[in-house]
């Protein structure tokens, strides 16, 4: 089997493929416990106005930045502008230049904006960012990404939040294909299985957000996603056996306890 | 008497109450400056500058921070 030498993104190793969100955990001691429970290494973050009317909510306090990677991102954004905006804030909250990039102007479905979304990814990668887009599974708009000099792209397995899993597979199968960044399926992905769906068809990694943190136990729901990211990409590297239409019997043809 | 716009909103102040600068303004506020990051007049301001810069009244300031998202 061919050895997992590890996520690399833009330079950087991660033994962990799954990457986690920190948004709609209960307290912030389970956000932590799942963030643990999951092994990941790649934690994101929104950027928003400080409540001044409460002086607790500083959720994220519980994260250990030495130990995690803080990616923020640019959530709320609607066009390139405030996406750039958000960006260079986060900048300078986090002193790194990591960034998410999510432009994604309808609130129903959260789906991203293509050409805002290339736009601010050209603008800020000249910035010195290192741009981790997040997008609809359009592979032309992920060749042009990585022509612009993104650090990944992130495709989205359904919309946001809706725990539908692998819609897209097919257009993601040809981002894979043509990817010659890491590939990171984000969004939608409800289960276990759909995190290990995408690793076996050989994405890069996945990132998790609400199925993990609104289960009824998310740390256990966070070491069943570690254990699929695991199992799909062992799966991926150990080449798939074919597929056919009839059976093909898997205990010997001779030999039968019988005469005619 | 003297207006701050705060994250969209005006906060009035008392003829010298207003704060003379960000870090003033956020320990006023009882908010921790090491993790919030500000933007005056649309310009970034460094952490390191949260004590030095000065607020002038009409000045329109952004006080933001990490939350939990995906």
């Amino acid at each position: 089997m061919t050895e997992d030498r590890g996520l690399v993104i833009a330079g950087k190793h991660f033994n962990s493929r799954l990457l986690i969100g920190t948004g709609k955990f209960s307290s912030s001691k389970a956000m932590a416990q799942a963030i643990d429970a999951a092994g990941a290494q790649i934690v994101t973050v929104a950027l928003r106005r400080v409540d001044i009317t409460n002086k607790d909510d500083d959720m994220l306090s519980a994260i250990d930045r030495e130990k995690f990677l803080l990616l923020p991102n640019t959530s709320g954004a609607r066009n390139a502008d405030e996406a750039i905006r958000l960006s260079r804030l986060a900048r300078a909250a986090t002193g790194i230049n990591w960034i998410k990039l999510e432009v994604t102007p309808d609130p129903y479905y959260l789906l991203p904006d293509p050409i805002e979304t290339l736009k601010a990814a050209e603008s800020l990668v000249k910035d010195g960012f290192v741009v981790l887009p997040y997008i609809n599974a359009d592979p032309i708009l992920s060749k042009k990404l990585q022509d612009v000099g993104t650090a990944t792209v992130m495709p989205l397995a359904s919309p946001i939040g809706s725990n539908q899993g692998l819609k897209t597979r097919s257009a993601i199968e040809i981002i894979i294909e043509q990817a010659n960044v890491p590939v990171v399926v984000d969004a939608g992905l409800g289960l276990p299985s759909h995190a290990a769906e995408a690793m076996e068809m050989g994405a890069d990694a996945v990132l998790v957000n609400t199925a993990i943190a609104t289960a009824v136990e998310p740390a256990k729901m966070a070491e069943a996603f570690k254990l699929a990211v695991i199992a799909g990409r062992t799966a991926y590297l150990s080449g798939a056996a074919a597929e056919s239409k009839k059976a093909n019997a898997s205990s010997p043809l001779t030999g039968f306890l019988r005469n005619d | 008497m003297d207006v701050l716009k705060i994250n969209g909103k005006e906060h009035k102040f008392a003829d010298g109450k207003m704060p003379a600068t960000i870090a003033e303004l956020l320990s006023s506020l009882g908010v921790d400056s090491a993790t919030v990051v500000a933007e005056l007049e649309g310009q970034i301001i460094e952490r390191a500058k949260f004590s030095t810069i000065a607020l002038h009244a009409g000045h329109s300031i952004e006080l933001v921070r990490f939350v939990p998202g995906g």
